[in-house]
């Protein structure tokens, strides 16, 4: 089966390297967008699987990607994990309002991403911690 | 230069006394004061209301007003305009009281001499300017300083992320694979980093408590639960330490009406504080109970046998950025913001919290938090709707599992999908479905209250079962539905009755049928 793709939106190079070597470790295919316009290009070009989104872009932020990608009815149906440094308590219903299905806080660790991805993506039946993950409505 | 007139507001109600004061200005240029007499309180306001008054003279005995009451007027009315207060000889207590309440200075009647009341006003302008100045500014720098918090401790979040991701791909062994010795030290490094994020934490926390940024949502909360969850939480931290953490839930404690993340926040401030300053081996201790005979309040604490605190710090510690400096305990402890987060966390519940300690024999922390009562549920909702209805009923949902025993797990799980689900199927503002309850046995049980006879409810019921049955994991899950409703019937109302009474009429009649049902459920389940 071909690995799944996840695009990742994030203006820190350092960060994107490391969701590149986490991610492909677990056998995902990872591209990438540094900023909002490329987002939109890298999305259309891949269309991948699941998006990881930085709120804090160069060239508008992650609402307004959110807001183009909903927007495209190739895209708007893809999962999006918002991985913020911005405040979750003033950013995530915001986040999840404008569709994502989860928020997660920086610095976010790698078990608690990998299993709202594998979620997102269908790869495991929820267990009981995973429960902690807002998906939005059930 | 022609300066502006200064317009001074004298309010006294002697004619004679207000006759000797206007005396005292003539001597003064012309134009440079203008005096404006009133005799009440009453019309000295709506002077005031209008605005253009300089500076006011205020008798504190008057036929309207009388004593302090008579500058909190003034003040209400128009609190950036300075007063200076008009007294007899024997009222120099007063006089003082009338400055903490913001008067700029008192005249003791009798005792002006010609030349110093002029004086004394623009003294008392002047003041007044400069210190309503230094409020200003101070309050700029309170912002400019929050402002700057919350962008710094953005920025250290996004290095510390990066830090973390590739510390923990080397410790996993992404990237080749390690000697045990650089894998103990790779712990260390990430050690440190959540040391640092939970710094950068309590620092947001601290910025938002200071600008009133906290958000509070209050339910009914399972105190215990609550404590055995926090426990749990350090129970690690407190093994290494060979630090036994204890709790006694034996006598029976109301829920309290709490945020139940800020409560458990509280209490992880608390433990996690009693863990870090008791030494290898000792104790920490958590209790519940009512506060002494109030029936509105809950009492929790949190004592342990470390190192105390001396009992002149008892107030101190709560302070923003305190910290204990005891050289038995060097080494890094945190920002020192901790206890005034928990401080301002109870306040904000409505809650107070407080220290005890000797020097060597530990310390006890001691916070009280209001009971959950139906009443303050219900009031606002049928305050905004006026009364719903005269039918009043309890309907309730248990979700169970087929086996007669919902696990834990599956119970967690589905009391957030249900009460999700469960709300959906309810009008907004018309029903209200009461916050998690405590409720023993096999099952999960939601309340709703229904402002409906038997036939409404029914059609609620319907909706429920119907979105339940909808829902294939429920099922699947081999999870069953149980629907019950008890109408307790019209209520009477009575129109002479304060709004507080009705509800709380209304409020008993539903809590003694929860009673009840709670109480069968939980003889059933065992």
């Amino acid at each position: 089966m071909a690995n799944k793709k996840i695009l990742i939106i994030e203006d820190d190079s350092d960060l994107r390297l490391g969701y590149h070597i986490r991610l492909k470790a677990n056998n995902y295919d990872t591209f990438f967008a540094a900023d909002a316009l490329a987002s939109m290009t890298e999305a259309r070009k891949h269309e991948p699987d699941l998006i990881i989104l930085d709120l804090g872009l160069p060239a508008g932020d992650g609402f307004i990607v959110m807001e183009r990608l909903k927007l495209n009815v190739h895209l708007a149906a893809i999962p999006i994990i918002v991985v913020s440094a911005r405040d979750q308590r003033e950013n995530k219903d915001l986040a999840l309002k404008a569709g994502a299905r989860a928020y997660l806080q920086k610095p976010v660790k790698d078990d608690e991403l990998l299993a709202v991805i594998r979620q997102l993506l269908g790869e495991s039946v929820p267990t009981k911690d995973e429960a902690l993950y807002d998906l939005g409505p059930i | 230069m022609n300066e502006k007139a200064l317009q001074i507001l004298l309010v006294e109600d002697n004619a004679g006394d207000a006759r000797l004061l206007r005396e005292m200005f003539s001597t003064e240029k012309p134009g440079s004061f203008e005096l404006t007499h009133f005799m009440r309180m009453r019309e000295a306001m709506i002077h005031l209301a209008k605005g253009g008054v300089d500076i006011v003279l205020l008798d504190l005995g008057l036929p309207d007003a009388h004593g302090l009451d008579t500058v909190r007027r003034a003040h209400e009315v128009s609190p950036g305009v300075p007063l200076i207060v008009l007294t007899g000889l024997d009222d120099e207590t007063l006089a003082g009281e009338a400055m903490q309440e913001g008067a700029q200075d008192y005249l003791i009647k009798g005792q002006i001499e010609n030349r110093a009341l002029p004086r004394a006003l623009r003294y008392a302008i002047e003041r007044h300017r400069m210190q309503t100045e230094a409020d200003q500014i101070k309050k700029m720098q309170l912002q400019l300083k929050d402002d700057f918090l919350s962008h710094v401790s953005h920025e250290l979040r996004s290095p510390l992320t990066a830090i973390y991701q590739f510390g923990t791909i080397l410790a996993d062994g992404l990237a080749g694979e390690t000697k045990p010795e650089q894998q103990e030290y790779l712990q260390i490094i990430l050690r440190n980093v959540r040391q640092l994020q939970s710094m950068i934490d309590d620092l947001l926390e601290a910025t938002r408590a200071q600008t009133g940024k906290f958000v509070i949502e209050t339910q009914c909360v399972s105190v215990s639960d609550a404590i055995i969850d926090a426990a749990n939480t350090l129970q690690g931290a407190a093994s290494a330490k060979e630090i036994t953490i204890s709790f006694d839930l034996s006598a029976p404690v109301p829920s309290a009406f709490a945020d139940p993340t800020r409560l458990r926040q509280i209490l992880l401030i608390l433990l996690d504080n009693a863990i870090k300053f008791t030494p290898r081996g000792g104790a920490v201790k958590v209790q519940a109970q009512m506060y002494g005979k109030d029936p509105t309040r809950l009492l929790l604490e949190v004592s342990d046998s470390g190192c105390g605190i001396r009992p002149d710090m008892t107030e101190r510690i709560f302070d923003r950025l305190y910290q204990v400096t005891n050289p038995a305990l060097a080494g890094r402890k945190g920002l020192g913001l901790g206890l005034y987060i928990c401080k301002e966390l109870i306040t904000l519940q409505g809650g107070e919290i407080w220290a005890r300690g000797t020097e060597k024999e530990g310390s006890v922390f001691s916070l009280t938090l209001p009971v959950f009562s139906l009443d303050t549920l219900l009031g606002p909702l049928l305050r905004n709707r006026g009364w719903p209805a005269p039918w009043v009923g309890l309907l309730s949902v248990g979700i169970g599992s087929q086996d007669g025993w919902l696990s834990k797990e599956k119970r967690q799980e589905w009391s957030r999908a249900g009460r999700t689900l469960i709300q959906s199927c309810l009008l907004p503002n018309l029903d209200l479905l009461l916050p998690k309850l405590d409720s023993a046995g096999g099952e999960e049980v939601f309340f709703v209250v229904v402002f409906a006879d038997d036939q409404g409810a029914a059609v609620i019921a319907a909706r429920i079962r119907e979105e339940f049955g909808q829902l294939g994991t429920f099922t699947q899950a081999g999870l069953t539905l149980s629907l019950s409703y008890k109408f307790l019937g019209p209520t009477a109302i009575d129109p002479a009755a304060s709004f507080g009474d009705t509800v709380g009429k209304m409020a008993a009649r539903l809590v003694a049928q929860l009673k009840s049902e709670t109480h069968t459920r939980s003889i059933h389940g065992e």
